[in-house]
């Protein structure tokens, strides 16, 4: 295994370690903005349960870009 | 390393091989997703076809479980465009989801990506762009016939200089919404892959269940994000 199979791992690695940190911070605040949506209004929850999936599947797509990225790097190194 | 097996396991096209391709037929290749993808076609012609004989006014059976999902596509869309427009562009919107909802769950079913034969569709590029394609299309033709060649002024909307960004924006959409649905799918079917070659028992399981809800989640923002494009693109203001 020589220097540049290890660069691949290593980026692979890194693409979806570091691709998964603001999509996270989003979710994260996207969920929290719901919840107290939610609280205030409870009737109006049904509505905002479907923009939160809605939202949250946006987000979701920005980290498997970075796994998409780490697959095909890993497939040239297997 | 068990990465190999898994890749092996999968069998899907990594950046070595491409899809593994059964027979020819006229001169073109078919592959497990295309297989997969006819009996998809065939479950829902022939669903169809036995919800809409002998229809009743008080559904029952296989009818009411159609019109449940007819009326909830209806629901969703009219929320973006209004119900007249949801109705008419309704075959095509209802087409895609219910298409990606059941190739996004055939990849659940026992013996798929291992059998020759069966693999869901929408777990290959090639796929996922192909629809992508089709609704890009769809919003340029449905745009140019709601609103004749002054659709093409639209992009020019907000000022002049905005042309680029609009263009690239246009030509972004696709990628981004076949990326989308071909990630989350391919994605699951090579953790399940993973953890199976690990732990082949019990661990693979919630990965496979998170499968499921992300399969129709995806299927339900497919539609949705199409909708919206068709809606911005036919959107007529009455004066």
């Amino acid at each position: 295994m020589d220097i540049g199979t290890g660069l691949i791992g290593l980026a692979a690695a890194f693409s979806v370690g570091i691709a998964t940190i603001a999509p996270a911070l989003g979710q994260g605040n996207t969920a929290g903005k719901a919840m107290e949506a939610i609280a205030r209004q409870p009737e109006a929850a049904n509505e905002i349960r479907t923009s939160l999936i809605i939202s949250l599947a946006f987000m979701e797509a920005l980290t498997i870009y970075g796994l998409l990225i780490a697959f095909l790097l890993l497939g040239k190194i297997a | 390393m068990f990465w190999t097996k898994a890749a092996y396991a999968a069998e899907s096209g990594g950046t070595d091989h491409g899809p593994q391709i059964l027979f020819s037929l006229f001169g073109l290749d078919v592959t497990s997703e295309t297989t997969t993808m006819w009996g998809i076609m065939l479950l829902l012609a022939i669903a169809s076809y036995l919800a809409t004989r002998n229809m009743k006014r008080i559904p029952s059976g296989i009818q009411n479980v159609m019109e449940f999902a007819v009326e909830g596509i209806i629901n969703l869309l009219s929320g973006i465009m209004g119900e007249e427009r949801a109705k008419k562009y309704l075959p095509l919107l209802g087409s895609l989801f219910l298409f990606i909802l059941i190739s996004n769950y055939s990849g659940v079913l026992p013996g798929a990506g291992h059998t020759p034969g069966l693999k869901a569709p929408t777990s290959n590029w090639s796929v996922t762009l192909g629809l992508a394609l089709v609704v890009f299309m769809s919003t340029q033709y449905y745009g140019v016939k709601e609103r004749g060649l002054k659709y093409f002024k639209h992009f020019f909307e907000p000022l002049p200089f905005m042309f680029p960004l609009n263009i690239i924006e246009q030509m972004v959409r696709p990628l981004s919404l076949s990326l989308r649905l071909y990630g989350n799918v391919f994605g699951e079917e090579m953790v399940v892959a993973g953890l199976f070659a690990l732990v082949p028992l019990i661990v693979p399981l919630p990965m496979m269940i998170l499968g499921l809800l992300f399969g129709f989640i995806q299927a339900f923002v497919f539609t949705l994000l199409a909708s919206i494009y068709i809606a911005e693109a036919t959107e007529v203001h009455h004066h």
